[in-house]
Formats: C-alpha cells, structure tokens, sequence
C-alpha cells in the first residue's frame, strides 16, 4: 500500500497586524478508505503553443465517479502577465498566473463533462506542469483512425 | 502590499522510486501590460463552519461585492481559495462543488448548463487549494456534506 503525503503551509508576516501561519498536511487515501491512494500519472510537464482549450485528463465513456482523485496544476511560466484558466466542464474554477499551482481532489463524475481542462493566455509557448493521483481511471479506447 | 505564500509539499512511496515535490508561491494579484501584481492584500479571514444536514449550499458566494470591488471581481483576478475538512472521518466528506446549490439538490447529478458541477470529495483531513474566479456570472463554491452528523469545515479567501 502506497503512503502519500501532501502538506500545506500558509504564511504571511503583513498580511494581518499579526504574523499569519497556517499548517496543514494529509495523508491522500482511496475514497471511503484507509488505504492509501497508489496510481499516479506522474508529474507531467506540456509545453502549449496555441491559446486552445485543451484537456489534460479526459474522463471517457466509462467513468471513475467517486474514486478520489487528487490534482497538481502549475503554470510554470516566467512571464507575470502569462496564465492559464483551469476549468472543469463549462466551469470556469480560475486563472494560475505565472508561477501560481492548485491542489484539489477531482471527481470523475460524468464523461467529459468532468474533464479538467487548460487553456494558455498566450500562443508563444507556455509551460505547465500537472500531475494525477489516483485511485483509477478509465483510458480512452484507442483508435486508429 | 502584503506578502503571503503558500507552499506545497508532497512525498510518495507510490512508484518504485519514490517522489517528493515541494512548490512555493507568492499569492499576487494579476498582471497585465500595465500592471503590475503586488501581493494580494484583502482576505476573508479563516472561517470555520460546522454542518448538521446534507443540504447543499453556497459556501463562498460570488459578485462584485462579496469578494473585492466590482472591478477586481473581473475575470482576471488571481484569487485564491483554501478549505480543508476539519474532520478526521475516512468516509464522511463534502463534496465541494462550482456553480448555485439549490437546497437540497444533489451535487452528483449535474450536467452542463445544469445549477452545479462537482470538482471533487474532501474526506477528513483532506484540503484544496484552487485559484478562485469569483464573478457573479461564473458561479459560487458550492459545499454538500455526505451526513447530516455534525462535520466542519475551514476555508479562507484571498482576494483582489
């Protein structure tokens, strides 16, 4: 069984007149479950050069609804103003500027309309890193043609 | 111009090798052309609220006032949500949701162009970062818990 850890920590010293620290960390199990997560799709790393949207796991016909799914998305640009908006089907969940990641768990909860998608601000060519931990995903059937 | 980061680590035994990664940011507003990004500098506070039902609810309400001025609230604002299950179950959740709850109504039934759409389970202990988009038009950060037992949850706004 695979032990995975994800831990957080929020800090800031002007945010408030008081110094700001908050600390969290879990330990990332199948749904339900006390065993641990253990597919991943590893970290992955894109280089996009068209402002399209694209996605970056597709949920086929069959679905995983109520596994959990955990997602790492990092815009790893070095341009301030480059970002990408991150959605989920026709939900827009927000803009990772340059530099900017997220972490959340993902349901594969209908095909394709749970899909997470990206799509860049520019065409020049724009770094993103992302990764999936899982506890299954369904692969789209392979095609040919 | 307040300076507040957020640092995620995560380390595995999943595959052979192992992995560990750690990433920091500093949480900035957005930047354009003509403008630069100095730190996010308003916030929601850490905010904790415990649940009693299953009703499924706006946990962050969206529009132009909730969270920063009419114009900040566009759709570039770099903003930036924290929630975390304060809980420690393995089978209790929420399940953390985009779009307007509608009482009752499940979460798990969406479709596009439906209220809601479920981004994913939160078991205890369990926490998402996720930039926030914010705008009235786009939807509120909808919240279901999976039992009517007694479960809380944290969540804190960063805004523009």
């Amino acid at each position: 069984m695979a032990t995975t850890t994800a831990s957080l920590s929020l800090t800031s010293v002007d945010l408030f007149d008081d110094n700001l620290s908050i600390t969290t960390s879990n330990t990332l199990n199948k749904a339900g479950l006390t065993e641990g997560l253990d597919q991943t799709t590893g970290l992955n790393k894109t280089y996009l050069t068209a402002t399209t949207n694209v996605d970056i796991i597709t949920v086929p016909g069959a679905t995983k609804d109520g596994k959990q799914n955990f997602v790492y998305i990092c815009n790893s640009s070095e341009i301030a103003s480059e970002y990408i908006v991150v959605s989920i089907g026709d939900k827009v969940i927000g803009r990772l500027y340059a530099g900017d990641f997220m972490w959340t768990p993902w349901n594969q909860q209908a095909a394709h309309i749970s899909d997470l998608e990206i799509a860049p601000s520019v065409a020049t060519g724009m770094w993103v890193e992302y990764m999936i931990i899982n506890e299954g995903v369904v692969l789209a059937s392979s095609a040919d043609s | 111009m307040a300076t507040t980061q957020a640092t995620l680590t995560i380390g595995s035994d999943i595959t052979d090798y192992g992995f560990s990664l750690s990433k920091t940011m500093t949480m900035t507003k957005h930047t354009t052309a003509t403008r630069v990004g100095d730190g996010l500098e308003f916030t929601s506070g850490l905010v904790r609220r415990t649940f009693t039902s299953t009703d499924h609810i706006d946990l962050i309400t969206s529009g132009a006032q909730n969270y920063g001025t009419p114009t900040a609230s566009d759709s570039n604002a770099a903003n930036k949500i924290y929630i975390k299950n304060t809980g420690t179950s393995s089978t209790d959740f929420f399940e953390i949701g985009l779009g307007t709850s509608s009482g009752s109504d499940t979460a798990t039934t969406d479709a596009i162009g439906g209220t809601h759409l479920a981004l994913g389970k939160l078991y205890g202990g369990d926490w998402l970062l996720i930039p926030g988009h914010l705008k009235a038009t786009v939807g509120d950060i909808t919240i279901k818990p999976s039992t009517a037992e007694k479960m809380s949850v944290e969540y804190m706004v960063f805004f523009e």
